[in-house]
């Protein structure tokens, strides 16, 4: 089920009308019979089933073995083993391809003729989001955090919320326990503000991301027909496709989950306005960035290996530098991590990874030199012009690395950057060369001007929910301005969203991971 | 049992070490947004360097959740007292 789709639409609200109509008891039931519906919606088989259940039932029994066993070592062999039965079933369904590409590579490498098939294998929906979210369950109870839950049905819908199914975002069972099955009361002021972020997150996919979708695709699909400004144009406006696609799923899964009553972790925070690519990275997939940070990176810095590592180069090259070298340790494989999870694809890897990764190790290595060089000339680091100019590198740097997210493959990717580096002066003074390219564009003119009106509304209203809560102060509006914004918001959707013919509103760049 | 100025008088130290400036005093109050480069990288580090000055170990738990230099002390207090 597509959260964009008319399906989506009726599912939510029979689920939520029912919801507040049943005794506020069962209200938790309800949720899990929808949840289970939407895991199952368009795949629902034995082997799906299984899928589900064998992450349901380990993680509940190991769940209650390692609270009844809190402290001990046996807790620790029983995390351990729910883990490993999470993991090893995600590996297996998701990233099987990874190590056969990788093999056939070898292979390669090494002449022999010798090539694996692919194999893709039916997966259920949000299985990366939920088994990243069952394992931090597991750990949660380890570290004494929260309690195991004693109701196998209430873990079920822990495990399954469906809101999060599709693109998150990760949520911690200590934040959510309550709220899940605790009843929940009928709330206008939650129904108004859900109904605006699930509208203006639709006003961002299917007005912003599908129109930028369909630029970004006829350009990378025909590179050859692309002058390099054109690509270089695909290049900076696929970010703003992805962002507006992703974060709007996410307000679109937000707003509807404030109106069921339950209040989920925010998942971006105006990252475009970030000055490094470290600090991009604080406010873009917050829920997955601290998910990796506190059950990776601080165990993996904390671990004796680390710390071993650490005494010894302490003794080679000084205190401080050995401190680096494990930190950027822990982080190439956190970012390898990230790159994994994003899809089991070396572009992935590369451009949801290890790019990151060398741009924030560079950001790091270089901040001390560039700062004394500022001292030294002078440069004010703290004005409009300079934040303008770190904003903007941050923003190419980070297009850069999603030109590989992007790509079909890493030589796509290296023609992709070819095209946008073969400079020719002469394709700039082809009029017939230059209508040839905007008309191969894939938007008319008519698009276009939405587009770019649309992107001139996206610009606004993050410059001013970077001054305060937004939605809050609509609230405190007058109830007329409040729905002329709420019809506004539906008409904009209905009348320039985008449903043409061979548009494909399920195609959630986020969705498949 | 180790007195409540000492350990700070302590942490003075391992922090100025790790965020590389002398003028940093802490307080129970101190909290990641007081001191610059107090961000959720370093802030492992802090933690590993507070754990070798006072030969003790934060859990997984603690390190998460503490809030400011006050948590920090008296999770410290509670181990050295133990």
């Amino acid at each position: 089920m597509v959260l964009t789709s008319f399906v989506f639409l009726i599912f939510c609200v029979i689920t939520i009308f029912i919801y507040y109509i049943v005794p506020k008891k069962l209200q938790w039931c309800i949720l899990l019979i929808s949840s289970i519906i939407f895991l199952f919606w368009n795949n629902f088989s034995i082997s799906t089933v299984i899928q589900a259940l064998i992450v349901l039932i380990p993680t509940y029994i190991l769940g209650r073995l390692i609270d009844k066993n809190y402290n001990t070592e046996k807790a620790k062999k029983f995390l351990i083993l729910g883990i490993l039965i999470i993991l090893a079933q995600l590996i297996y369904l998701k990233y099987t391809n990874l190590f056969l590409t990788t093999a056939n590579h070898i292979f390669n490498l090494f002449n022999i003729e010798y090539k694996f098939n692919l194999i893709y294998r039916n997966s259920l929906i949000g299985i990366s989001y939920y088994s990243l979210i069952m394992i931090s369950y597991l750990v949660d109870i380890y570290r004494g955090t929260c309690k195991a839950q004693k109701n196998i049905l209430k873990c079920a819908l822990f495990m399954s919320y469906f809101p999060i199914l599709t693109s998150g975002p990760f949520v911690r069972y200590d934040n959510m326990e309550n709220q899940l099955y605790e009843k929940h009361k009928f709330n206008y002021k939650n129904l108004c503000n859900g109904l605006i972020r699930i509208l203006w997150g639709m006003f961002k996919i299917l007005v912003i991301s599908e129109r930028l979708g369909m630029i970004v695709n006829s350009i990378y699909g025909n590179l050859n027909e692309f002058n390099f400004i054109f690509i270089f144009m695909a290049a900076i406006l696929f970010p703003i496709q992805l962002y507006t696609n992703f974060s709007g799923s996410i307000d679109v899964i937000m707003g509807t989950s404030e109106i069921i009553g339950i209040k989920l972790p925010e998942n971006f925070s105006l990252p475009f306005f970030s000055r490094t690519l470290a600090e991009f990275w604080r406010n873009w997939h917050i829920t997955l960035g601290a998910w990796l940070r506190d059950y990776i990176f601080y165990p993996l810095q904390k671990s004796n290996v680390m710390q071993n590592l650490n005494k010894k180069c302490k003794n080679i090259f000084g205190k401080k530098i050995a401190r680096k070298i494990s930190m950027y340790l822990s982080m190439i494989i956190m970012w390898t991590l990230i790159g994994i999870w994003h899809g089991g694809a070396y572009t992935y890897i590369i451009g949801s990874g290890l790019l990151q990764f060398l741009f924030i190790f560079l950001e790091d290595i270089l901040g001390p030199t560039s700062k004394k060089i500022n001292n030294k000339l002078g440069i004010n680091t703290e004005v409009f012009s300079y934040k303008l100019y770190q904003v903007i590198r941050t923003y190419l740097l980070f297009s850069f690395a999603m030109i590989f997210f992007k790509a079909n493959s890493v030589t796509n990717a290296i023609d992709i950057i070819r095209g946008i580096f073969t400079i020719s002066f002469s394709s700039l003074f082809s009029k017939e060369r230059i209508y040839a390219m905007i008309n191969n564009i894939g938007l008319d003119m008519f698009d276009f001007i939405i587009l770019v009106v649309a992107l001139i509304v996206l610009f606004g209203i993050q410059l001013l929910a970077r001054k305060g809560k937004i939605r809050e102060k609509l609230f405190n509006q007058n109830i007329v301005f409040r729905w002329v914004v709420i019809y506004t918001l539906i008409f904009g959707v209905i009348i320039f969203g985008c449903y043409g013919a061979g548009y494909n509103p399920t195609a959630f760049i986020y969705r498949q991971f | 049992m180790m007195e409540n100025q000492e350990i700070y008088e302590r942490l003075n130290n391992v922090f100025r070490d790790i965020f590389d400036d002398e003028s940093i005093v802490v307080k129970p109050e101190t909290t990641s947004n007081d001191i610059e480069d107090w961000d959720s990288l370093e802030h492992i580090n802090l933690v590993v360097a507070v754990e070798q000055e006072f030969g003790m170990k934060f859990n997984m738990n603690e390190v998460t959740t503490m809030k400011n230099v006050g948590d920090m002390v008296k999770i410290i207090l509670e181990r050295k007292t133990k």
